[in-house]
Order: C-alpha cells, then sequence, then structure tokens
C-alpha cells in the first residue's frame, strides 16, 4: 500500500496532537483526544513489527521447547512440549500468530512453574533460558511511550 | 452512501448540544439534591460542571455550588465524584469517602469531603462530593517543567514524609478499623496477593508469563509479617496528590483502595520503576530511591528491611499488571471506551513486567 500505512498513521497522529486537540473544548475531551492520539503512536509502533516479532518469538518458543523437552521428567509435559516444539504457524495473519502464541506461552508458564520444583543442573539451564525469553519478549514488546 | 460533511458537522452540533442539554439537566438534579442538604439556604444553583481528565475508577467533575444564607451570597467550588459504568478499578466509595473523612484537618493533607450518596436515584450512579482545592497541579507534565521542576525534591521530601504520617497513623483512632476489613499483621500478604492474582485470573486476556513467575516467587519466600497494621492508600504515587509553586503538598488524593495492611505495600508501591516517567532514575521523577526510603523511615519510625521490602515491590508489579489487565479488558469488552485503559495495558504493562524482571536481576 502506497503512502505506507504507517506514514497515514503518522500524519493522521500529528494532525491529532498539532491542529486538532488544541481547538477541541472542553478540557476532558481535548485531553481524550490526546491520549486516543498516544494510542495511534502506539500503533504506528506496532504496525510495521508486528508479524515479525509475532514470528521470532513463536520462533523462539518452539526451541526452547525442543532444547528443554528431554530433561522434564513429566511424561504429559514432555510430550506437549514436544508437540508444541514441532508445531508451525499455520499463516504470517496477526490473528492466527497470536493465538499460537497464546498458546505456546501458556505452555511456558506450566514449563516454568515445572522447572523451578526440579533439582539438577538441566533444571537451572532451562530456567536460565526461559528467563532470558522473558526478558526478550519484554523487550520485542517494549513501546517508546512507556515510563521504563 | 456515507454522511456528507455538512450532515457530519450538524452531526457533530447535534452531538454537542446533547451533551450541553446533559449537563445542564446533571446541574438541575445536583442543585435538587443539594438544597436539603443545606439548612437555611435559598437559591441554590450549580453551574460550570465540568468533567476533569483521570480518575480512572470514577467519573470526577468540578461544578460551582452558589447560594443565598442569612442574606449572604456563597459560592464553594467542589468535586463530584460519580461512579462510571466500568472502571480501571473496581473500588468502594464508602471507603474513600470514609479515609478522606478520617485524615481530614490531620497532617495528612486531603480535601474536605462533604457528602456521600449510595443510592443511584438522584443522579443515576452513587457519588459523592467534596471541595475542590483550586490553584495547584497533579500532572506529571508540569512536574518537569517550570516553576515546578525546581522544587521536585521538596515535593519527594514531602511526599515520603505524608507516606510516613499514613504508615504511622492509628486505624483505631482515625475511626477506619470498622469501615476497612480487618486483616491480621502475619496475613497482609497472602489477602493481598490472593486478590490480585483473582483479578489476573479473571481478566487477564492473554498468558502473562512474567507476573505468574513472580507470584510463584513471591509464594516462595512470604515476608515477615507486617511491623503494624497502617492504612494503607494502596495507590499512592506522584499524579495523585495536588502540588503548589512553592513545592508543598496540598492534597493526597485517590483513597478508592485504601485498606488496612503492611506500610511496605505503600511504600513499595511509591517506589515502582513505573512511575519513572522523568527516566533520571529518580523514584515518582522525584527523589532517588534510597533518599525516598530514608525519609519514609524517619517519618514512619518504621524500618523498611531490604528483604521485606523487595518482597512489597515484585507485590507491586503483581498488583499493576493487574490493574493495567482488568483495564485492558473493560476495553476490549466494550465496558468502559477510555482510551486511557486501552494505553495502560499496553505500554504500562510492558513497563510493569520490565520493573519486575529489573527487581528479579533478568533485565539485561
Amino acid at each position: 500500500m502506497k503512502p505506507e500505512p504507517a506514514h497515514a498513521l503518522e500524519r493522521v497522529l500529528q494532525a491529532l496532537l498539532v491542529e486538532i486537540a488544541p481547538a477541541v473544548r472542553p478540557a476532558y475531551r481535548q485531553a481524550s483526544v490526546t491520549v486516543h492520539a498516544m494510542v495511534l503512536a502506539a500503533i504506528r509502533e506496532e504496525i510495521d513489527r508486528a508479524a515479525a516479532r509475532r514470528v521470532e518469538e513463536n520462533r523462539a518458543l518452539r526451541t526452547l521447547f525442543a532444547d528443554a523437552a528431554p530433561s522434564v521428567a513429566d511424561a504429559a509435559l514432555r510430550e506437549r512440549l514436544r508437540a508444541a516444539a514441532a508445531s508451525a504457524d499455520a499463516s504470517l495473519l496477526v490473528p492466527e500468530l497470536d493465538a499460537a502464541n497464546h498458546a505456546l506461552r501458556a505452555l511456558l508458564v506450566e514449563l516454568h512453574a515445572h522447572v523451578e520444583e526440579q533439582r539438577g543442573d538441566d533444571a537451572r539451564r532451562i530456567e536460565a533460558a526461559i528467563w532470558r525469553e522473558l526478558a526478550a519478549s519484554t523487550e520485542r514488546r517494549k513501546l517508546a511511550l512507556g515510563p521504563c | 452512501m456515507g454522511v456528507s460533511f455538512r450532515e457530519s458537522q450538524h452531526g457533530t452540533v447535534r452531538g454537542q448540544r446533547a451533551r450541553m442539554r446533559a449537563v445542564s439537566d446533571l446541574e438541575r438534579r445536583l442543585a435538587a439534591y443539594l438544597a436539603p442538604r443545606l439548612p437555611g439556604a435559598r437559591k441554590v444553583e450549580v453551574s460550570g460542571l465540568d468533567r476533569i481528565h483521570g480518575g480512572a475508577s470514577r467519573e470526577t467533575s468540578r461544578f460551582v455550588l452558589r447560594y443565598e444564607q442569612d442574606g449572604a451570597r456563597v459560592e464553594r467550588r467542589l468535586i463530584l465524584r460519580r461512579d462510571p459504568p466500568g472502571s480501571l478499578i473496581e473500588t468502594d466509595r464508602r471507603v474513600e469517602f470514609a479515609a478522606y473523612r478520617a485524615f481530614h484537618g490531620s497532617a495528612v493533607p486531603v480535601p474536605e469531603p462533604l457528602w456521600l450518596e449510595e443510592d443511584p436515584g438522584p443522579l443515576d450512579y452513587p457519588f459523592f462530593i467534596m471541595e475542590e482545592l483550586t490553584g495547584f497541579q497533579s500532572s506529571l507534565p508540569a512536574l518537569l517543567a517550570p516553576p515546578y521542576l525546581e522544587h521536585r525534591a521538596k515535593i519527594g521530601l514531602r511526599k515520603w514524609t505524608i507516606l510516613g504520617e499514613i504508615a504511622k497513623s492509628d486505624p483505631e483512632k482515625l475511626g477506619l478499623v470498622g469501615l476497612l476489613a480487618p486483616v491480621a499483621p502475619h496475613e497482609c500478604w497472602q489477602r493481598e496477593l490472593a486478590h490480585w492474582e483473582r483479578v489476573l485470573d479473571e481478566d487477564e486476556l492473554e498468558p502473562q508469563p512474567v507476573i505468574r513467575a513472580v507470584i510463584r516467587w513471591l509464594r516462595r519466600q512470604p515476608p515477615p509479617p507486617a511491623q503494624k497494621l497502617s492504612v494503607v492508600h494502596a495507590d499512592y504515587r506522584t499524579g495523585n496528590f495536588l502540588f503548589d509553586e512553592a513545592g508543598e503538598i496540598r492534597a493526597i488524593l485517590d483513597w478508592e483502595m485504601a485498606h488496612l495492611g503492611d506500610p511496605l505495600e505503600d511504600l513499595a508501591w511509591g517506589i515502582n520503576a513505573v512511575w519513572q516517567w522523568s527516566r533520571d532514575g529518580l523514584s515518582g521523577s522525584l527523589l532517588p530511591k534510597a533518599e525516598a526510603i530514608r525519609i519514609w523511615e524517619a517519618a514512619s519510625g518504621l524500618v523498611a528491611e531490604p528483604r521485606a521490602l523487595l518482597w512489597w515491590e515484585l507485590f507491586s508489579c503483581v498488583k499493576g499488571q493487574g490493574i493495567w489487565v482488568s483495564g485492558g479488558r473493560e476495553y476490549q469488552t466494550g465496558a468502559n471506551h477510555d482510551p486511557v485503559l486501552c494505553m495502560s495495558s499496553w505500554m504500562m504493562g510492558n513497563s510493569q513486567d520490565r520493573a519486575a524482571l529489573a527487581l528479579l536481576g533478568h533485565l539485561p
């Protein structure tokens, strides 16, 4: 699409902040327009990376599960990890990537809780890998407007 | 076919007129409510009803009340806090009103609470009314610009001194023991953690692996019992108090989540990294964390033991995520269209995870 959607969003955002919000009364509605502009700023930041960050994260989670599965004592959890590791994203549509991501992240919560209760170097290695992935996932979602 | 620009303009004008009629109707109903509550008052009028942005748990509006009494014309500027259909935080207006009443006239500055109405009849939703303190600021952008910027250290000193006063106060002497749910000192952490975990269970729209890991961490290593049972404001942060151009804090606001509990809960919430909007490492955009803790300890006479404080700091990340997640659900389901809820869910939710990871030493 030309002009690019991100460019159009940028223009709408600027118009809201610079041209429209200052003319809106009362103050409550003016502030509301400004916050709506912030929502657009976040969408502007997300739109280019939306599919890429989901694909990257789903791949990282599947790799983590493949690595962790042999060391997981719980047979049922081990099989679910192997199945998840062998799965693939059906398409690059964001809602479908999100559905897969939510399923993978729910399984990550279970794996994390499981390895926390296990002893041994393998459990600690997997736990460290999970924390690295959690930090990376937080970075992937970071928004420039956030306080930290 | 779409609506023409001219029709759209007419629609906008019609919308404005409808809003003006709604405001005028609310002013009339407010005056009718207040008239019998002002003994000896005549010609009671309400005007200038103007909604204030923010206050995500209640609709907040300012208005002017005028009447004649003993031959004199009286004018009061007041605040109306009305329950909305949906909100960021589900809270009890009776608790908020009681907290204002308990601290009014004490070392903890608050506006004077005036009337509490729990019957939705008069204004469609329950509400309370309190005095408006005018000429002061509460916003972060104001704090980070002249003339307030140079007073940040003083505001920080006052902020954590007042919090120490809240921690030090006796809930029984304040008359709050019967109103706030009782809790034993060793059970404070369990009650709060269970509450916010339940909020996450009910409201999360997607898995929260960081905060779930934090919850397990908190359960594995519980904190010591509270040193004392205190009134916990529960949203004590920069943005929830009024300050003036001399760096004095004039009122502590937004007591809607107040409860009895461990005073470290408030300290930890106030120094949570998500309130560092100034991005200069200052807690609450005001003072270094160690300085804030020192001031609080001096004012409260209590000790912020590092291990216990870390527990409550991590808990504050769980609570924060609970708030952002519930706001996101309200927005997603259409219960509340305030864009702050959407923005909080995205932006603050991510920052909250980052804050938790940093506290646990897992953020590179």
